[in-house]
């Protein structure tokens, strides 16, 4: 099946495919995450914010490289800085120290190679659902036929075809989030930085999201980063789960996670981790 | 037999119940007049009926003295109206949008406009009209008028642009002037409607003070100092209800434009 026929397919089916767990092109991709190419390389990032009372250290000296293909969750105490991080790499925001690259090339400023999804999903609200997800390809200059047609099968992709010309404020929570990803992934990002980006919806919403994240990023190589503060969503989704201390954030630990997804959330495996990883966390909030 | 109860959540209920209400509100307005200009006992205080048969006439007729019709002279206002609120449109929006973005310039303008902001705009009018001109004067009072309150609100709208709309904006890889384009522009349009609404209300405010000083440019404005001029009360009262109708239906227009505009834009009134 070409990556033409796989983008066109409807969420149904993709799940269905999902749970017959045979897809060739996910164990491929899973090979070349383990033979390591790296992608994203954060070297002694620090960051400093400066007010005219205070001086906050939200990072200092951070290292942490990516592999393409690869999910990796960024997970640790509120405050410790994960949103900081992700907006470096972003490059929305400019470190007061180290450098970020990506590939063999040093990230200035933002870019369409880095895409973001947000929290409170930052939707258009004077566009409508596709022309939200057209943002990035109108930016690009694509012609119209082209950017609407691009548009309408990432919208199929995310079981949203129906809603293409329905305005931002009808949608829910989730469907806004289904939105951004699309929105996110339709420019083909070397990278996708994702903030929390169903910390605002509820379990049952969040538990679907997070499957169809797992669908779409199946079908795709692309790289996420995603900082979340659920053991669970880590756990389900990523590949490599980076546990941050406190303020300053440094890395306690990388946890791999090498089981294919989908994910059975309430297995033994998966459930040990969790309890390994919530211990570690307690940790960091108990001390000092 | 049948009974009626008025219930709250029936949107016809509810319709009817306000007309009533306006009705009513109106018919006591106008019964006081009515009591205030018999006991008032002065030509210069004319009765309802009496300024109803002059506005017939107004209407009918137009200006007996000049020859003009009431429609040239509302036409002749509204023109001039419909300039100064363009031109005011037209440097208040680029500018709020400028000053919104760029600190700096909004720290040097600030005092300046602080300076001119307070004085009446039909302070200007004679002024503008006497020094200017006739044509050009009253469409700069205008625009002074409907300037001042669209700056304001653009520049306050540029303040409450979401910033992640920005951010998602700039990781999806749009430059500066796109995102100026693309991003602030359409998040200031709420802002800038309810300027122009505030504006128009006072803009019309000053077409009608501008054309008292302008003798020659046949305006609304014109004919009401005419009438009151020459004595002829009823007359003059007639123009101030045409005034008043006409300055209704702008802000209600506005209004409604401004709350179309909301809703497309997908923001809360
Ligand atoms: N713009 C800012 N100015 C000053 N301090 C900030 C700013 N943004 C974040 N901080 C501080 O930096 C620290 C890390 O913030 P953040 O990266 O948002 O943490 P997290 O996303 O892990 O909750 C916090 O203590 C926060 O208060
Ligand atoms: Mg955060």
């Amino acid at each position: 099946m070409t990556a033409e026929e796989t983008e066109n397919k409807s969420l149904d089916e993709l799940q269905i495919e999902q749970l017959e767990h045979s897809d060739p092109h996910r164990t491929e991709q899973y090979k070349s995450i383990s033979k390591g190419e790296k992608l994203v390389s954060i070297q002694n990032l620090s960051m400093v914010y400066k007010t005219d009372e205070s001086e906050t250290v939200a990072i200092q000296d951070f290292n942490l490289d990516v592999m393409k293909g690869e999910l990796v969750s960024i997970i640790g105490p509120s405050g410790c800085g994960k949103t900081t991080i992700l907006r470096a790499i972003a490059g929305l925001l400019k470190p007061t120290g180290g450098r970020i690259m990506i590939g063999n090339k040093e990230c200035i400023g933002s870019g369409p190679d880095r895409s973001m999804v947000f929290q409170d999903f930052a939707l258009f609200p004077w566009r409508s659902v596709r022309k939200n997800v057209e943002f990035g390809l109108e930016i690009a200059g694509v012609p119209k036929e082209e950017r609407k047609e691009r548009a309408m099968r990432y919208l199929k992709a995310v079981g949203l075809e129906n809603f293409a010309n329905s305005r931002v404020h009808e949608l829910s929570g989730g469907m806004k989030q289904r939105v951004g990803i699309a929105r996110a992934m339709i420019t083909k990002p070397d990278v996708i930085l994702m903030d929390e980006p169903f910390g605002s919806l509820d379990a049952q919403t969040r538990n679907i999201m997070q499957a169809s994240l797992v669908n779409m990023l199946a079908k795709t190589d692309t790289t996420v980063i995603f900082v979340t503060h659920s053991v669970d969503e880590a756990v389900y989704l990523s590949d490599r789960i980076v546990v941050l201390t406190k303020r300053p954030a440094h890395i306690k630990e990388i946890v791999k996670v090498p089981w294919l997804r989908p994910r059975d959330r309430s297995s033994p495996e998966c459930t040990a981790m969790r309890k390994e990883i919530l211990g570690e966390l307690e940790k960091e909030n108990v001390m000092n | 037999m049948y009974q009626f109860k008025y219930d709250k959540h029936n949107k016809y209920h509810r319709a009817v119940q306000q007309t009533a209400i306006v009705i009513v509100s109106l018919v006591i307005f106008v019964e006081a007049w009515w009591v205030l200009s018999i006991l008032a006992n002065t030509p210069a205080v004319p009765t309802p009926g009496e300024t109803w048969d002059a506005l017939v006439n107004l209407v009918n007729n137009g200006d007996t003295v000049t020859d003009i019709s009431l429609w040239s002279y509302i036409g002749a206002s509204l023109g001039t109206f419909l300039k100064g609120f363009l031109l005011a449109l037209l440097v208040a929006v680029p500018l709020g949008l400028i000053l919104g973005t760029f600190n700096t310039l909004n720290e040097f303008a600030t005092p300046i406009i602080e300076i001119l902001r307070p004085i009446a705009p039909i302070a200007w009018a004679p002024i503008l009209i006497l020094a200017i001109n006739y044509t050009i004067g009253p469409i700069l009072v205008v625009f002074i008028g409907i300037f001042f309150p669209l700056l304001t609100n653009v520049v306050f709208g540029v303040s409450k642009i979401d910033s992640s709309l920005l951010d998602a904006a700039k990781t999806l890889g749009a430059s500066r002037a796109q995102i100026f384009v693309k991003v602030m522009v359409p998040s200031t349009v709420p802002y800038i409607m309810n300027g122009v609404k505030v504006g128009l209300g006072i803009g019309w405010m000053c077409i009608v003070a501008a054309e008292l000083y302008a003798p020659t440019l046949a305006g609304i404005g014109y004919f009401l100092s005419e009438q009151a001029t020459l004595g002829y009360w009823p007359g003059a009262f007639a123009a101030i209800i045409v005034i008043a109708v006409l300055g209704l239906l702008t802000t209600g227009v506005a209004e409604y434009v401004h709350k179309f505009i909301a809703k497309r834009m997908g923001m809360d009134v």
